[in-house]
């Protein structure tokens, strides 16, 4: 069994790359007044987020390495490095993701790290390097596990994570619109991504995927871009500083405060931490379900239509109606 | 790569960026009208209901009377951030009045106002004073 393998860290080859596209696609917004826009306080913060991201990582990627390598000693498995390898390893890597964000948006506990990425409400390739600096923290590794144990050596692991990465920059974009038809129904583009860093009660909760949009069409979360309901970025309660420590940390503080609060029963505790985003004891707080199922009440012609057809969206309707 | 390419590549990146930025007009924060405030505000909080907006002269703040009490909408670089007005300190400032918010994802905001506007505004955020 190999231990020693080393493949290049993707993420920081890439940064001339990420700086060099930056200036590109705000100069075409500048040229063409379309396509997007940029605002300097919102970019810097951004970026010294991706700054901060890639520190992070220095810092402490050691536990998810330490943790890979463990895994990788119980394993009697060793599938290789060869071109198939990696690629099988690329898509089911892409899977992984798909999952850890699917719960980056559904349990608080994990949000509280992701959160720091829907924060803008602009949406351009600075908002791509908005990323966390506290996902060692999720013990989101976990997910990778299965692909280690199947052989799968952890220094390709994460080399396939940081490829991963790399393709979701581009797509953190309005300058493009839509790409050829085959391609928007394969791969995660602008406009399935735009969707997901919606703020519209429609597109809340949707479009998880990383590379390919194929696991949202597979697990029934994929909601297309609409002509009609143009895309309004950023927090259903957006937050009002560019301070990188408040964003990066805020919804870590507002678990603590809630989990400590007095006069809470043991479940309400571990649900203000791990329940969905929007969860609150006393009902004063929405849950993206509940925020569609109030639009629904709003606006009923819009019942069926994309991002409002779950079977959760019914059911959060009859307690909305039972609270209006 | 070594370390100190990288920091100079991220440094470097960031610096020129907001430069770049910063010179070319980005750093504008928005203006508001009555209209804009209470299309903003609706944008932020989609169940209330507003009765009147009162938007400051400098045009980056706007008070808002809602049917579930009284609300601060302010620029945010080109975006709008708002909160109702629950919890907060109302401290007098030389260029108008500081709010605290007891909020840690929108801790202060200076609102800029003209002699004149001062004591409406008072009344207006906090009308048991």
């Amino acid at each position: 069994m190999t231990d020693a393998l080393s493949f290049p860290d993707p993420t920081q080859l890439a940064i001339p790359f990420f700086v060099a596209a930056i200036l590109i696609e705000f100069t075409w917004i500048a040229l063409k007044h379309r396509g997007g826009r940029y605002e300097t306080r919102d970019a810097v913060t951004s970026l010294i987020m991706g700054a901060g991201s890639v520190a992070s990582g220095l810092v402490l990627g050691f536990i998810a390495y330490g943790f890979f390598m463990f895994l990788w000693s119980l394993t009697p498995l060793d599938l290789g490095t060869s071109l198939p390898v990696i690629a099988l390893c690329f898509v089911l890597d892409d899977l992984r993701y798909y999952w850890v964000h699917r719960f980056g948006h559904r349990i608080r506990w994990v949000w509280a790290s992701h959160v720091n990425h829907h924060s803008s409400q602009h949406y351009n390739l600075t908002t791509a390097l908005r990323q966390t600096w506290t996902g060692t923290f999720t013990f989101k590794m976990v997910v990778s596990a299965p692909l280690i144990l199947l052989g799968f050596h952890p220094a390709l692991v994460l080399f396939c994570g940081g490829l991963n990465l790399i393709y979701q920059f581009w797509i953190h974009t309005e300058a493009i619109d839509r790409l050829p038809r085959w391609f928007e129904a394969v791969m995660n583009t602008p406009s399935h991504h735009r969707v997901h860093h919606g703020r519209n009660a429609r597109y809340l909760d949707c479009n998880y995927a990383g590379v390919f949009i194929i696991w949202d069409k597979m697990f029934g979360t994929f909601v297309p871009e609409q002509a009609s309901e143009k895309v309004d970025y950023g927090l259903v309660h957006n937050i009002g500083t560019f301070n990188p420590l408040r964003v990066a940390f805020h919804e870590w503080l507002s678990i603590w405060r809630d989990v400590t609060r007095p006069g809470l029963s043991l479940q309400q505790r571990l649900a203000y931490a791990f329940a969905p985003p929007g969860y609150s004891h006393d009902g004063s707080r929405d849950t993206s379900d509940r925020i569609k199922a109030k639009h629904l009440v709003r606006h009923p012609e819009d019942r069926g239509t994309p991002g409002f057809k779950g079977a959760a969206d019914a059911g959060a309707r009859g307690s909305v109606q039972q609270t209006l | 790569m070594s370390l100190e390419i990288l920091l100079i590549l991220v440094v470097g990146g960031i610096a020129g960026i907001a430069l770049l930025l910063h010179l070319t007009g980005q750093s504008a924060r928005r203006l508001l009208t009555p209209e804009a405030a209470r299309a903003d505000w609706l944008r932020h909080f989609p169940d209330d209901a507003v009765i009147d907006v009162t938007v400051a002269r400098d045009g980056h703040a706007a008070l808002l009377r809602t049917e579930t009490g009284p609300g601060l909408l302010w620029s945010f670089g080109a975006d709008t951030v708002g909160r109702h007005l629950l919890d907060f300190d109302l401290i007098d400032h030389p260029k108008g009045f500081r709010i605290i918010f007891h909020d840690f994802t929108a801790p202060q905001v200076t609102l800029h106002l003209t002699e004149e506007e001062r004591p409406h505004w008072k009344r207006l955020i906090s009308p048991h004073d």
